[in-house]
């Protein structure tokens, strides 16, 4: 039997569709795993092996008795902890939300549970995603699986450092300005952010309304497709909820990318913010495959990140403060220290500010997808940095400008980060594909055909 | 539009006209320096390109009744 704890999702819901293995058996095994590793790690914030296995005998009966209901029906998952799971709290990793038991579940997980996935567990956020790595708080942060005194990236932590710790092949997160990415990135797995309003919000925690998108974390591209072929879907309920088909997404996967159009967003990260030296090689070598494979390559130019990056801040802190202005009344001891400055950036942004750079963001939108007319897909940098230590303040501090993930926050793309090989110290390298509104498909496409020509997310992080 | 710079002393008479008056004086300072990176970010925001007629990104779509 291959090693469980690394199974793709493909290939588990393969053998557990043909009876060669039984959930329980798998959910046991991953169980162990966690028991034996994740105190090192943190990525769970409330791990649940009694639900899991219940899960699982519920789909080794359904199974044997021939009602397999797909995909996903006897594999893994967790739920970053601002998404919904009925009876169990969803505390967005903060005091204030301790007692905070969600009364349904979201919609991504009556999905997940109506596919007859297995769930895990509730995974670390950073507090109310957005302030981390945070040492105050009730539950400790998430650390790097390929080196545990690294930062894992976030808002979505444990979902990165699970699925690369192969405590699970799959994990949902949230992405406001970068948050399913950044850990992506960070832990060496395949992030996707959805194009807005593919996948619902409702029964997820918000961060800022306008910028929130629901995706996933897997280890490879193949299965973040069928992820997002099981949650993608219109929500009548959801008043971002885009009303059109979704789906197929990987019906196009081994199609390869002879003659697809790739536009290089090169200014990002060598102009407006000069990357690491490795990570930009990564990038050029990753662009180099790609031609090699047969993709034609064009530089293209966009606004810079700086203004992207002002746009998504200010609509993020304005919409967020909404949100947080109550318990910063009530409250503002009971948040980390981290995430009471940040969300404090919007107590005083200007009504017209807010207005203004929601009329930025459309204009900027525009000139992005205008884009689209001449090239198929964009590749950029999606962190400058590989992962900093975790006890470098201020270098996790510096996590947050370098990067381009927040400008596909303020267009709505989607935008996937995945692993483009490794640093000499051993940590993840990362690039980000972007596409068209609703090209997902296309985006995987192009991600598959270069993680088949390298062996970038075969690779795993020896947890001893 | 310009402002005045921000004091310690200004920010605190901010916060309590709108009721955040729980804060501490490690709160306050944390309040200044996010409400003066807020400000420095509209700096780098193009409002000056904006016309008249430049919608929002977002306006109130009603569903059609079919």
């Amino acid at each position: 039997m291959t090693d469980l704890a690394y199974l793709s999702v493909a290939d588990a819901g393969e053998l557990l569709r043909t009876k060669q293995l039984s959930p329980v058996e798998y959910a046991s095994a991953l169980i162990a795993r966690i028991e034996r590793h994740d105190n090192k790690f943190n990525a769970f914030l409330r791990f649940a092996p009694e639900i899991a296995l219940a899960d699982a005998r519920r789909a080794e009966a359904e199974i044997m008795g021939g009602a397999w209901r797909g995909p996903f029906h006897g594999v893994p998952y967790g739920l970053k902890d601002i998404v919904d799971y009925a009876g169990l709290p969803t505390t967005a990793h903060s005091k204030i939300l301790q007692e905070n038991v969600a009364v349904g579940d979201a919609v991504v997980t009556q999905k997940l549970r109506a596919a007859g996935a297995v769930f895990m567990g509730k995974m670390s956020t950073h507090e109310f995603a957005i302030g981390g790595p945070s040492f105050d708080l009730p539950w400790p942060p998430a650390r790097n699986p390929w080196n545990r005194d690294h930062f894992c990236g976030g808002s979505s932590s444990g979902s990165g450092v699970a699925t690369a710790a192969g405590f699970l092949p799959a994990a949902i997160g949230t992405d406001t300005g970068g948050s399913v990415r950044n850990p992506a990135s960070m832990c060496g797995v395949v992030g996707m952010k959805p194009t807005y309003g593919v996948v619902s919000r409702r029964g997820v925690l918000p961060l800022a309304f306008s910028l929130d998108h629901v995706g996933a974390l897997t280890r490879t591209v193949r299965d973040n497709a069928l992820m997002l072929d099981l949650i993608a879907g219109h929500d009548a309920l959801d008043p971002g909820s885009a009303n059109r088909a979704t789906g197929g997404y990987t019906a196009a996967l081994s199609r390869g990318v002879e003659g697809v159009r790739i536009g290089v967003i090169r200014h990002f990260y060598t102009r407006d913010i000069r990357a690491d030296a490795e990570m930009i090689a990564a990038i050029e070598a990753a662009l180099k495959l790609l031609a090699d494979l047969g993709a034609e390559i064009r530089e293209i130019e966009t606004a810079p990140l700086a203004a992207y990056a002002a746009c998504n801040r200010t609509i993020m802190m304005s919409e967020a403060f909404a949100v947080h202005e109550k318990w910063m009344r009530e409250c503002p001891q009971d948040y980390g220290t981290l995430a009471r400055e940040r969300l404090m950036g919007g107590a005083f942004i200007r009504a017209a500010d807010y207005v203004n750079a929601t009329r930025v963001r459309r204009k900027m939108a525009a000139d992005f997808h205008a884009h689209f007319r001449d090239v198929d897909v964009v590749v950029t940098a999606s962190s400058m940095d590989p992962a900093c230590r975790i006890d470098d303040a201020k270098a996790v501090e510096s996590t947050y400008p370098r990067q381009a993930r927040a400008p596909f926050n303020v267009t709505g793309s989607p935008a996937l980060s995945m692993p483009a090989g490794f640093s000499k110290a051993g940590l993840p390298l990362a690039l980000q594909i972007a596409g068209a509104p609703f090209t997902e498909a296309l985006v995987y496409r192009v991600a598959h055909a270069y993680e088949q020509a390298t062996a970038w997310t075969q690779k795993h992080p020896a947890l001893e | 539009m310009t402002e005045d710079a921000l004091t310690l002393d200004k920010v605190r008479s901010m916060a309590e006209e709108i009721g955040m008056t729980r804060l501490t004086e490690a709160h306050l300072q944390q309040l200044l320096r996010a409400t003066n990176g807020a400000r420095a970010r509209r700096a780098l925001l193009p409002f000056a390109d904006l016309t008249p007629a430049d919608e929002p990104a977002h306006v109130l779509m009603l569903a059609r009744e079919d």
